[in-house]
Parts: structure tokens; sequence; C-alpha cells
């Protein structure tokens, strides 16, 4: 294991797009989800010009609502689809450059390979995860009075949540580059699922005409969405007057676990079946 | 003598084109075993099964006597096709990744880059090398950890004479040592100057193997003349052995299948009737044994 992450490492340490994506990635997390509370309330500031009584402003950093909110905001899919394009490039680009022929010629079983790719992922779903949570830690610890040790832990499973959301999509974009070995097509047909065709199934699912039993939150990305589905705000509360998400529940988690062993099972079947 | 490869029946089909047909060979230690034939013979296709890269129809094959996997592989130095490396990456880097793999220590990198004469080299990217550069790179990847096996594929493709002549020095240096090298090539001159034993292919199959000096004192043309040149042309014909013929006006130059030898085909001829005025036999190049061979097939 070791080993692998030390040959994956030469791969990448200087490995330009890679470090740009990267930096992107953590830019636009970071700008995000400082901005986040601004510009929601600045556009209940707009709102309120036109409804008779003003909605309050919402406050997002909060102890311990901060790790709901903050892992809400970080999964949505304008955000996830930055590991997934770097994943993605990291496995294509062993097609294009041929080097996973090479790998396997100088003595790497295609288990391993697969296994290589895997680990990676692993670990850039805990690098992300310790540094969002020494964040959200900062942010919170800073935006709350009378703060107590249970109020800093109890919502904090949310970032386990996280951590499966991160490792699940790259796990399906993952399946997308080992399945298509091409960069370009890779991005283009993921994109295409994450932003459309799923969206669009979903609400063709959703309609009790089609299917009496709604499956549409069981689709991949939706199941990957929904484990951290709602932000907690106040004015929400309010209005719904219920509480829309309390906690990361264990089958919301297990759903995109399911889906990614399946791909990964059929990529090692396709790998070991492939020709390279 | 150890057997370092054996090769059983394998056979690999690409939709309807037969790429390998039912291919039999083995490779001894210590030979430089050299795999000749046109492009699209074969050849690459032979390669990449042997090396797991893509999976035989039918057929098996052993490497040291043994079931083939990982581990096996990291005995073999390979250079199939073009060189595969990380553009963004270092030679250095790149070699201290095949190094990992191979699980060896990375003190062979400075030595595999001199002997292929890229040490000066070893910190520009991969992507800045000239096409000669970047395949003297495969070789030195190949050339990684002594390894028991070389197998290269067009190893001098596309490289300059002078490329030609440092990489063929390289083999036979190589070769010197002990290591059995497998060269795949469609240069008959390549093959003869470096190579031991040799494995002709053609469309997938095996036409003839065997070593190279034998392949070459192979006499088994000939030269005949006789007055009844009817008479002469059917006892030809029925030779167990006969191949092909082109008839001259004063000659008739015949190829056999199967060693001949003069005394032989006298008494024959004798004894079918015809009296020689002229019989000689013809020593052939193995540039001439090879088309023929080729010939003969289509």
């Amino acid at each position: 294991m070791i080993k692998l992450l030390k040959i994956e490492f030469k791969k990448i340490l200087t490995y330009k797009i890679f470090w740009i994506l990267t930096g992107l990635y953590f830019l636009f997390l970071t700008l995000g989800l400082l901005m986040a509370e601004f510009m929601i309330n600045n556009m209940v500031d707009n709102m309120n010009k036109r409804l008779p009584i003003p909605m309050p402003h919402v406050a997002l950093y909060f102890l311990p609502w901060i790790w709901q909110n903050i892992t809400f905001f970080a999964t949505l899919r304008y955000v996830l689809i930055f590991p997934a394009i770097v994943i993605i490039i990291l496995i294509t680009n062993e097609f294009t450059f041929k080097t996973i022929r090479q790998n396997v010629i100088n003595g790497m079983s295609k288990a391993e390979f697969l296994g290589s790719k895997l680990l990676i992922i692993m670990l850039v779903s805990v690098t992300v995860t310790i540094l969002l949570t020494i964040g959200t830690l900062i942010l919170g610890i800073a935006h709350t009075s009378d703060l107590t040790f249970s109020m800093v832990l109890e919502k904090s499973t949310f970032m386990i949540g996280f951590f499966i959301t991160m490792l699940t999509i790259q796990v399906y974009a993952l399946f997308f580059g080992f399945i298509l070995r091409n960069t370009g097509l890779s991005i283009a047909l993921f994109t295409l699922y994450l932003f459309i065709v799923e969206p669009i199934l979903y609400y063709f699912l959703k309609s009790p005409v089609v299917f009496p039993n709604n499956i549409s939150p069981y689709l991949p990305v939706n199941a990957v969405l929904r484990i951290t589905e709602y932000p907690s705000i106040q004015v929400l509360k309010n209005i719904m007057g219920i509480n829309l998400q309390e906690s990361v529940s264990f089958t919301a988690i297990c759903i995109p676990l399911g889906y990614s062993a399946i791909m990964v099972g059929i990529v090692y079947w396709v790998l070991v079946k492939r020709d390279l | 003598m150890e057997t370092v490869l054996s090769i059983s029946n394998i056979s690999k089909r690409y939709g309807k084109i037969q790429a390998v047909k039912e291919l039999t060979l083995e490779v001894e230690k210590g030979q430089v075993f050299g795999l000749l034939g046109p492009n699209g013979s074969g050849k690459t296709t032979t390669l990449s099964m042997i090396l797991d890269l893509i999976k035989a129809n039918s057929g098996s094959f052993q490497w040291f006597g043994k079931t083939p996997g990982k581990e096996s592989r990291k005995r073999i130095g390979s250079v199939i096709e073009s060189p595969n490396f990380f553009p963004y990456l270092s030679p250095v880097i790149n070699l201290k990744i095949v190094a990992d793999i191979k699980d060896i220590g990375y003190e062979d990198i400075d030595r595999v880059l001199n002997l292929t004469g890229l040490f000066e080299r070893r910190n520009t990217r991969f992507k800045t090398f000239s096409f000669g550069m970047k395949q003297r790179l495969a070789v030195a990847s190949a050339l990684l950890g002594n390894p028991d096996v070389l197998i290269l594929d067009e190893p001098t493709n596309g490289l300059d004479p002078q490329g030609i002549a440092h990489i063929r020095e390289l083999i036979l240096l190589i070769a010197s040592q002990g290591t059995t090298i497998i060269l795949a090539s469609h240069l008959l001159d390549e093959v003869q100057k470096i190579c031991s034993h040799v494995a002709v292919l053609s469309k997938g199959k095996k036409l003839f193997d065997g070593k190279v000096s034998e392949v070459l004192a192979i006499s088994d043309c000939y030269e005949f003349s006789a007055r009844n040149v009817e008479l002469l042309e059917t006892a030809i014909r029925s030779h167990p052995a006969f191949q092909s013929m082109t008839p001259g006006a004063e000659i008739t130059q015949v190829y056999f299948n199967a060693v001949v030898n003069p005394e032989e085909l006298n008494t024959y001829f004798f004894q079918h009737g015809v009296t020689l005025t002229h019989l000689s036999e013809r020593k052939r190049s193995l540039e001439q044994h090879f088309l023929e061979l080729l010939d003969n097939n289509q």
C-alpha cells in the first residue's frame, strides 16, 4: 500500500494541472463558504423590499449548526465537480500516455493499479475533510458566543457525511474515467450526467404517473447529495415549522457506498477483461 | 538448457482478423531470439500477450516454467511499441516509478541513463525529448535492475543510423552478459546481426524457426537443366520435397521445402529417366529465404 502511494505521489507531485485544479478548488470552496452568508442575506434584503413582513437575516456560522451548513454548501454539484474532474484527469492520463500499459508490463497487477487510484481518492477525501474540519472549527468558534464543548461536537457527524460524499462522488468519476478512457469525453459525459441527465431523470421518476413508488432519491448522484441535503437555516425552520435534517442518516450513507462498491466491481471486471 | 519462455498454441483474433494463429515457441536461457515478420504479422500481438497486456483467445504460455503473473513480469524488461512515460516528469522520476513497481532500488538509474547516453538530460521533462531520446529512455527503463529477460519490439524503429548502431551495440553487450533477449523486428539485417535464433512469422502463423546460422546454411534451392525439359519438370514436380519452380530457357530453378543433397537429387533424377546436364546448389541469404517463405504463404 505504501509502495502504491509512493508511486502515485511521484505521478502527482510535479503535475501542474493537478495543483492548479486543486488550488482553484480550495479557492472556490473557501470564498464560497465565506461569502455564503453574505450572499443569502443580500437576497433576503432584496426580497424584503417586496414583502409586507420582512424576513430575518440568516446566520450560518455558529456552532453547532455550522457543521451542517458548511457541509451542505461544500457538497453542492458546482463544488463537487472539481475533485471529480481531477480524478478523471489522473485516471484518463494513464490511458492517454499509455502508462497503464507500462505499469502492467513492469510488474504491476491490474488490481494494484485500480487500488492505487482508490488510495488517491481516499487520501484526497481524508485531506479535504481534515482541512474543512479545521476551517469550520475556526469559523464556528469565532462566530459563537457562550461556547461549550458539547456544542462543538453536537453536529460534527455531518463531517462524516461530507467525507462519504467526497469519497463516493470521486468513485463515480473514477468509474467514468476507467470505462471511457478518454479525458475530454469522460469530463463531458460526467458533467452532463451530473448537471443535466440526472436532474431530468429525477423529475421524470418523481411523477407518480410514471412510477408509483418514487425511486428518484435513489439515483446515484442524488443519493450522494442527500447525505447532506439541507442547510440549517432559522428562516426555513420558521416557515416549514420543522428542521429539515437533524443528522446524517446511516441509510443515506449506505446507498452511495453501495453504488461505489458496484462501480469498483465493474471497473475491475472491465479492466481484467479488456485488452490494454 | 533452462527454458525461459514457452508458448503453446496461442491464438488471438481481432474481429475478423486472425492476428496470431496457434503459435508455439520456446526460448531458452541465453538466447537472442528474433521474431521476424513483416508489419502486421503478429509480432507485437504475441509480445503483448506474453506480457499480459492482451488476453489470448486460446493457448497458454509460461515464464521461467511457471504460470505467469506480476512477479514474472518484474524479471522482464520490455520496450513495446512507443515509449510510454509521463510527459511532464523527468527521466529520473519516470525511472523511479519503474523501479518502485519492480521492487528495486534507485541505485541502478544512473547506470542505465549513462548506458543510453541520457545522463546529461536526466532532469529535463520527457516531453522535451526527441524521438530517438524517448526510444533510448524506453531501452534504459527496460534495462533497469538487470532483468533476466529483455523484450525489445522494433527497438531501432525511427532512429538515425548512429542511434541504430548504438542500440545494436548495447543489445550485443547485454546479450554477451548472458541476458536472454527476445527481439521483434521486420528488418532481416537486424535479426541477422544480433540474433542467435529466429522464428519467422507471417499473418500470425509461424513459418519457420531455428538457429540463425542454420537458416542461413539451408541449401534448398537448386538449378537444373536437361535435354528433355518436359521429363525433367515432371520429375521435379513429383519430388516429395518439391516446393516451387521457376522454369527458364536454359536452367530451371527449384525450391525444396526440406533439406536435400546433390547426390540424392542426382540419383532421384536418374531413377526417373532424366539425365541432368547441369546441377548446382544455390546458397541463399536469410533475406531471400524470408521473402520466399512469405511468398509461399500468400
